[in-house]
């Protein structure tokens, strides 16, 4: 579904992902790990079209991303939840997840849609009319992920979502992400911590320094050295 | 150099002297009259430039102390009978005062910038004329002049007024390059790029601009004072125009805010130019093409016909030479190593609306070590460095430095405390040469040099750092790795004893990386204790010292780096519970 | 101290200004806090707007009011075009200020060009016509422009809050790339913004028509009042510049009706500092 054939993608300046082919095919849950600074968020940033690639290619069912102005990713079922949620926080909760549906193909079922978010997220309905950045960090992490479900994704990216998070704040939002997958959507989960998002992906890359230094299926990964050395160094 | 300088002063002074010379060649008076305009928007033009392109403080107000200028003189002569030349400088006078009474109130406001201070000289222009208008300073009929006595230079009144126009137009050209030479110079030029990384450097932001901004009205003031004998009648809406104002703007952008002599030549050239149209139809056409021309300059040649030269003339002479970290012998250092604390954290906390980024961190630096602090992605490290180097102040705890406390001292003056740090996206001053920026902190950090001694220690840091062949380039026409080692340049100039390293090697390649870390150890071995943020764990586990890692906003671990990163805590903290 | 009756007829004509000052500054307020552009060719198009009202209306005869069928749609063009140019350079901020008053300079001259520096008034029966509001005269003409001006507002901040489009808007000015990220097409909202805050400028333009005598030199006697509204009342807040523009007026009108008209300018400049102190965040 989604095709990563040896991208490369500049923030300002530096070249901070190099090199980099990955796939998720549909229905699956894939996660990049790798250690703060190895150019996770630049990457997902990247697909999600947020900032230009400078070569290689990126491919959903066949169409040529790269092509594309920034607008029309969403358009071919593309959503995001980005680091640091950047919800629009002087507009409502309400306001957020209805941008989620802003595009012409998911508007059409925005009632619906709304419904199975305040239905997965209770606590959102009761705050729907609250200023998005008044929320704390984990209920703007709901709405962040709500947004992105509002567009009615075939492929959900998301960039670190327990970041900042208390650790069980962080496994309820491991638990949503599940969750959603089982539902049928393909995830591409990028995160910082490891084990957690080893327990829920189907395969893994590890990313270290804008290069992949390992990739396979998320349990073997989880037993292999190279993952410690990308995080702890080589001892 | 100084053999030139004096050459080119002599010849300013021999110009100047031919000109002034002009009247007694009796020409027809047109000459004088047009030479006397020149040399009018001359000395408006470059005076505006000194607040509004040296500081980037954009003023639309010129207006307003241009015509305090001339109701000063106006009134003290007509209804005080104040002799005409002493009203000269009372005219400059009153205008500084009042450019320095807004300066005093509206500089103070952090958020006052570019826009907002745009419109405020607007409103002033608008507020003065209305004072003036409904006062019996004017009371509406204007004020005549005609009947006010000017001494005659060089056989009329006439050349006097042309005479004074002439030593005021120089005067301002030669302020203007005495700014540019100076510190004061220097320290606007940062405000302009980046006022706020100039204030951690230890530049007096305050008072520079108050002092650009009353000399700036102090002369706009002086120009009306004469303007307002050689019109004799004088009404607001005549001098109170935002016109005059705009007109000054579009001579110093035409030229190039940023040269001393770009406004002047401005106003050479649009008055050369709408000399050719005049009166009637063509006053409208002359106004087309003056509103035209600075669109045109604005965006296609921001930085002004004198820019487009100085770009002109820096490609010719350009230097292709690649830059490679060489083991120069650096500037001779003081403090040897001794084992002492240099750097104490006591249960520092820093909260930012709900979310406790740092909740209670205690370590220490020891003097003469490199100590790592590592941790995973939202651990706090940024805050602790932004909050040890003033940018935000802890809620709680201590934090002491040399044995002084530091945890309320503000941004600022931490630098000259003898602390620096480097920025991970790295902040140079756009408009400085590279040699500028490093002698920036040089001049307003803990050495407190002068312009040129300050010159001579940025070019042996720069040379320490690699970056000697790109001493007069501009930071625009580095890379990011130079631009890096730029950032670090300009904190070691500060002569700090510890210096604050924020990511210094993310997006090296690894060979650039090598020399970097070369870099950082030879810092240490000069006597500078070193404190560094970082990610890439070979690197850590190559250069520090100790370690300290950082989780959730509190201190997890600390020791040497390869007994921190098997300690099983740690494992856990980076790749959770799985692993541990 | 002037009577009751002499205050609430100041009061009135206060708000009618206080109107004409919100029309001016609707567009520039939507344009410098909803796209970060500040926007001073406003004015310029404002009295384009009125002489061409004028022009229209006198020479063919017409309502006033039928001149906005022709001028609105070629002002909505005009700004699109603007906007256009700002993309095509990357001007924004302060760039777009000195650029923009480079344009009023122009459009000046080209006022006067065609104009002469003569004044001009709009016969209408309008301008003419009162009524009477227990023993205060109320001018119809101010009355429609405080009304226009207090329905555009109104509707503008109902569309930002309510509509879609309303939403899209302000979801890009707070983080543009995100708002893109969900679909919104970033160039097509600063153009339409542009558009409308042109489109703005020839309703006002109609009203100082009705209510003022024109002279190109006008252009910049409104600009210190007006950019004091736009600030005072938060940037790309259609309500809050409204209020402002009807405060700053009124005050400036029972200032002239207590002590000298001449003195009117200075409250708006006083109003202006006052908030900048104290509350300086834009």
């Amino acid at each position: 579904m989604l095709d990563v054939d040896r991208l490369e993608v500049a923030y300002g300046d530096a070249v901070a992902i190099r090199d980099v082919s990955l796939v998720v095919r549909e229905r699956e849950l894939v996660t990049v790990v790798g250690p703060n600074g190895a150019g996770k968020t630049t990457l997902i940033n990247g697909l999600a079209g947020l900032l230009p690639t400078r070569s290689g290619t990126l491919r959903l069912d066949g169409i040529d991303l790269r092509a594309l102005p920034p607008h029309h990713f969403c358009r071919h079922g593309i959503a995001l939840v980005p680091e640091g949620r950047r919800l629009f926080g002087a507009m409502t909760v309400e306001e957020n997840l209805e941008m989620g549906c802003y595009a012409a193909a998911p508007r059409a079922h925005r009632a619906a849609s709304l419904e199975r978010v305040y239905a997965l997220f209770p606590m959102l309905r009761e705050r729907r009319r609250h200023r998005a950045g008044s929320l704390s960090g984990g209920q703007q992490q709901m709405v962040a992920i709500g947004r992105a479900l509002m567009a009615r994704p075939r492929l959900l990216l998301l960039d670190e979502p327990s970041l900042g998070l208390a650790p069980a704040i962080a496994d309820h939002v491991f638990e949503v992400v599940a969750a959603i997958h089982a539902d049928g959507v393909a995830v591409l989960l990028v995160e910082q911590n490891v084990a957690q998002a080893l327990a829920i992906a189907a395969r893994a890359y590890v990313l270290e320094q804008g290069l992949i230094v390992a990739e396979g299926a998320a349990a073997e990964l989880a037993q292999d050295a190279r993952i410690r050395e990308a995080y702890l160094g080589r001892q | 150099m100084t053999r030139r300088r004096t050459a080119a002063a002599l010849g300013f002074v021999a110009g100047g002297a031919l000109l002034a010379l002009l009247p007694a060649l009796r020409l027809p008076a047109f000459y004088e009259t047009f030479l006397y305009l020149v040399f009018f928007w001359v000395a408006l033009a470059t005076s505006w430039n000194l607040i509004s392109g040296y500081a980037g403080y954009f003023s639309f107000g010129h207006a307003a102390f241009f015509g305090t200028g001339v109701y000063t003189t106006a009134t003290l002569t007509s209804k005080y009978s104040v002799p005409f030349l002493a009203t000269l400088p009372l005219a400059g006078l009153v205008a500084a005062l009042i450019g320095a009474g807004i300066g005093v109130v509206v500089f103070r406001v952090r958020g006052v910038r570019g826009e907002l201070f745009a419109l405020l000289t607007l409103a002033i222009t608008f507020v003065l004329a209305t004072i003036v208008l409904n006062t019996p300073i004017d009371g509406g009929p204007g004020v005549f002049l005609a009947a006010v006595p000017v001494p005659p230079w060089l056989g009329s009144p006439h050349a006097t007024l042309y005479l004074l126009s002439v030593v005021v137009a120089l005067g301002s050209v030669a302020v203007a390059y005495g700014v540019q030479s100076s510190r004061w110079g220097t320290g606007l030029f940062a405000i302009h790029d980046d006022e706020d990384v100039g204030e951690v450097l230890g530049v007096p932001t305050y008072r520079y601009k108050i002092l650009a901004f009353a000399t700036s009205s102090f002369i706009a003031g002086v120009v009306g004072g004469i303007y307002a004998l050689f019109v004799t009648y004088v009404t607001v809406p005549d001098v109170f125009s935002i016109g005059l104002a705009v007109d000054a703007i579009m001579m110093a952008a035409l030229g190039g805010t940023r040269y001393w002599f770009g406004p002047a030549l401005g106003a050479a050239i649009v008055s050369g130019l709408t000399q050719t149209l005049t009166g009637g139809q063509s006053a409208i056409l002359n106004r087309v093409l003056i509103g035209a021309i600075l669109i045109v300059v604005i965006v296609f040649l921001p930085d002004g016909v004198a820019g487009g030269l100085a770009r002109w003339r820096r490609r010719r002479g350009e230097a292709a030479a690649p830059v490679a970290v060489t083991a120069v012998a650096s500037p001779a250092r003081q403090r040897p190593a001794v084992d002492t604390t240099l750097l104490r954290c006591a249960d520092v906390r820093k909260a930012f609306r709900g979310l406790q980024a740092l909740s209670g961190v205690t370590l220490d630096a020891r003097a003469g070590e490199i100590l790592g602090l590592i941790g995973p992605n939202g651990s706090g490290k940024s805050t602790l460095i932004n909050v040890i180097s003033g940018y935000y102040r802890a809620d709680g705890g201590r934090i002491t430095f040399d044995g002084r406390e530091i945890t309320t001292v503000e941004g600022h003056r931490i630098a000259g405390l003898g602390l620096s740090r480097t920025y991970q996206i790295p902040r140079s001053c756009r408009r400085l040469t590279v040699l500028d920026n490093v002698a920036l902190s040089a001049m307003f950090g803990a050495p407190g040099l002068g312009r040129e001694a300050a010159r001579r220690e940025a070019r042996r840091w720069l040379a320490f750092a690699g970056l000697e062949t790109k001493a007069a380039a501009l930071p625009a026409q580095l890379n990011l790795h130079e631009r890096k080692f730029l950032d670090l340049a300009r904190a070691l100039a500060a002569e700090p004893r510890l210096i604050l390293l924020d990511e210094v090697l993310s997006g090296l390649t690894p060979a650039q990386m090598a020399g970097a870390l070369a870099l950082v150890r030879r810092i240490r071995d000069d006597g500078t204790t070193v404190v560094f943020v970082e990610h890439i764990m070979s690197a850590v586990i190559d250069l520090a010292d100790r370690v300290v890692v950082l989780a959730s906003g509190q201190v997890l671990a600390e020791g040497r780096p390869r007994d921190v990163m098997r300690d099983p805590t740690v494992i856990r903290a980076y790749l959770g519970r799985a692993y541990a | 101290m002037p009577s009751l009756n002499l205050l609430g007829q100041a009061l009135l004509a206060g708000l009618f200004t206080g109107g004409l000052y919100a029309l001016l500054g609707l567009g520039l307020s939507l344009t410098w806090g909803l796209l970060r552009l500040i926007n001073l060719v406003n004015f310029a198009l404002a009295f384009l707007g009125a002489y061409l009202t004028y022009q229209i209306a006198t020479t063919l005869r017409l309502d006033p009011f039928v001149t906005l069928v022709i001028v609105v749609p070629a002002f909505f063009a005009f700004g699109v075009v603007l906007q256009l140019g700002f993309l095509r350079f990357g001007i924004h901020e302060l760039t777009s200020l000195i650029v923009t008053f480079g344009l009023t300079v122009i459009l000046e001259s080209l006022i006067q060009w065609i104009w002469t520096a003569d004044f001009r008034r709009l016969e209408t029966p309008y301008a003419r016509s009162t009524l009477k509001l227990g023993s205060l005269f109320v001018s119809v003409s101010g009355l429609m422009g405080f009304v226009a001006a207090a329905a555009l507002a109104l509707s503008t901040w109902a569309w930002l809050r309510w509509s879609y489009v309303g939403k899209a808007v302000r979801a890009s000015a707070e983080d543009g790339a995100m708002a893109a990220a969900f679909g919104v097409d970033r160039r097509r909202v600063a153009l339409l913004l542009s558009g409308l805050s042109a489109a703005y400028a020839a309703v006002a333009g109609l009203f100082i028509a009705m209510t003022h005598t024109l002279a190109p030199t006008q252009i910049y006697a409104w600009m210190g009042v007006v950019f004091a509204a736009v600030i005072i009342g938060r940037l790309g807040n259609a309500l809050g510049l409204f209020t402002a523009a009807i405060a700053i007026a009124a005050s400036e009108a029972l200032t002239m009706a207590v002590t000298s008209p001449g003195w009117a300018p200075l409250v708006s400049f006083t109003l202006l500092i006052f908030v900048l102190l104290l509350r300086p965040e834009l």
